[in-house]
């Protein structure tokens, strides 16, 4: 690895380079980031570089000179942004609060009011892209930052493997949760943190469900987007069934093919079992249903092919042959056996 | 995300299978209901009626769909039962006598007051939104969404297939 100055591809080149404990620390991540709580969002987005950090811990000093400049530049606004929500100062809190923070991991859930972790999680956000911009900043770091860095990252790889043993002590009453380095400590705000965590992540799935709701930043307006979703939603289901009711009257056979015909296509592997004997039932009852029955035979012959859109075409002409039949009737049902098919084809989708 | 995400569509595909035949074996009873009782009525008024009864008959069968795993499932169907046993109770009273005035008996399950909140659109909107915290509030509006969502596209090609 040369130690020339810093550009964006040279970090790169010393992330691959310690690429092996990077896949590590990103199974170790993997696991509690469906659940991400935004101290791990922070350990993921500069992976890279807590790689490189670890790397150091285990004795190389020597080429992460240029991309330690960044990191420290990222880990000092980290931890500032971190003491701007509490009272406590960057330095001299780090190892009390691991302490304390043991003696709290026995503490009950008690509800407290504190600052958002959202405003932490977006100011990590535009904490990536300093990393490019400062590793152009020369090298010429005291040690006493190192040390820091180095206790950051024991407490890093601490904090870690405490979320993903919080994951699994999720199910219990009580969640024990370690605080992060430089958060208040109180029992109260650990367990409002671990609460408007659990939030806060039902949030994003909810923005991933509404559509159009990534790109609103801010709960308010995403609750009023959601609000707004659920409103057209019922509204579509009045109309829908609006229509229905008007159409309802009309068409009186219909309704049981229609039924073989839905659940049929519903169920892909069950179609020739589900259809033959509701369909022979059906033909019983009435008595000019016997053209449906053939046609019914006709589909479930051609059933196999149904699942892919390109052989509509196969049905249509085939069923063309039919016409012969004559009757209005017939010629109603087998439109709206076109129509069946075409639906179907929708609902394969 | 990404095995949440695939659990998700697995269930919704058979929520909708199960949802569509419910769906469908219910406003098959209903068509068949219709066939024997009406004539007494005006069109308007039948098609008014009907709507309302494809709409329960919708929200139950998606209701009983879903089960009575999640609160507004269980509170949907609460709902839907009691409004048929008041409309039951409603038309046997007026028989007897139009005059005296039917008190309906709300049962509220629980009555929590707060201060208002951003999120109380949201629980008037779902069901059962009434006596739930925030957090799982959240929660039953995404699988309420998702079971919506379902419900929109199995009535809407429905109404596709019938309509030529």
């Amino acid at each position: 690895m040369d130690l020339t100055t810093g550009s964006g591809p040279e970090l790169d080149e010393t992330g691959l380079d310690s690429l092996q404990l990077g896949e590590d620390i990103r199974h170790l991540i993997a696991a509690p980031s469906e659940n991400a709580s935004s101290f791990t969002a922070l350990l993921e987005l500069p992976a890279n570089q807590a790689v490189e950090l670890l790397h150091s811990d285990s004795g190389r000093k020597q080429y992460p000179n240029l991309t330690f400049p960044s990191n420290t530049a990222l880990l000092e606004r980290a931890a500032i942004f971190s003491v701007f929500h509490s009272s406590n100062s960057a330095d001299s809190s780090s190892v009390p609060s691991n302490s304390s923070s043991k003696s709290l991991e026995k503490g009950s859930a008690v509800k407290c009011e504190q600052l958002e972790t959202e405003t932490y999680l977006d100011s990590c956000q535009p904490l990536v892209s300093d990393p490019t911009v400062d590793n152009s900043a020369p090298n010429a770091r005291p040690s006493s930052k190192r040390k820091e860095r180095e206790k950051k990252v024991k407490a890093a790889s601490k904090k870690s493997k405490s979320e993903s043993s919080q994951q699994e002590e999720e199910k219990l009453p009580y969640v024990h949760v370690r605080a992060r380095r430089g958060q208040a400590t109180d029992s109260h705000s650990l367990a409002e943190r671990a609460r408007r965590e659990k939030i806060n992540q039902r949030m994003k799935l909810l923005q991933e469900l509404v559509p159009g709701c990534n790109k609103i930043s801010g709960t308010a307006l995403v609750l009023d987007e959601i609000i707004n979703h659920v409103q057209s939603l019922q509204r579509h289901v009045e109309f829908l069934s609006m229509r229905l009711a008007a159409v309802n009257p009309g068409m009186d056979f219909n309704v049981d093919s229609l039924l073989a015909a839905e659940s049929g296509s519903l169920i892909d592997s069950n179609f020739p079992n589900m259809a033959m004997p509701l369909m022979w039932p059906e033909a019983q009852v009435n008595g000019n249903r016997h053209q449906f029955q053939q046609h019914w035979q006709f589909d479930s012959l051609q059933q196999p092919v149904w699942g892919r859109e390109e052989d509509s075409h196969n049905f249509i002409t085939p069923e063309n042959s039919h016409l012969s039949y004559d009757s209005s009737a017939n010629s109603a049902s087998l439109h709206s056996n076109q129509l069946k098919m075409e639906g179907r084809m929708k609902l394969h989708q | 995300m990404t095995t949440k995400h695939v659990i998700a569509t697995a269930h919704t595909r058979s929520i909708k299978n199960r949802f569509a035949r419910r769906f469908l074996r219910s406003l098959l009873k209903m068509k068949r209901s219709n066939r024997l009782g009406t004539g007494f009525q005006s069109n308007e008024d039948i098609r008014k009626r009907n709507t309302q009864r494809i709409k329960t008959a919708a929200d139950r069968s998606m209701a009983r769909v879903v089960g009575p795993r999640k609160i507004w499932s269980r509170a949907l169907l609460f709902k839907l039962r009691n409004r048929a046993r008041i409309q039951v109770g409603l038309r046997n009273r007026c028989l007897v006598s139009k005059k005296k005035k039917v008190q309906r008996k709300e049962k509220k399950v629980q009555v929590i007051s707060r201060e208002p909140n951003r999120a109380d659109n949201l629980r008037k909107l779902v069901p059962g939104g009434d006596s739930m915290d925030i957090c799982s509030l959240l929660e039953e509006t995404a699988h309420y969404i998702k079971c919506l969502a379902t419900q929109v596209k199995v009535m809407q090609s429905i109404a596709d297939l019938y309509s030529t």
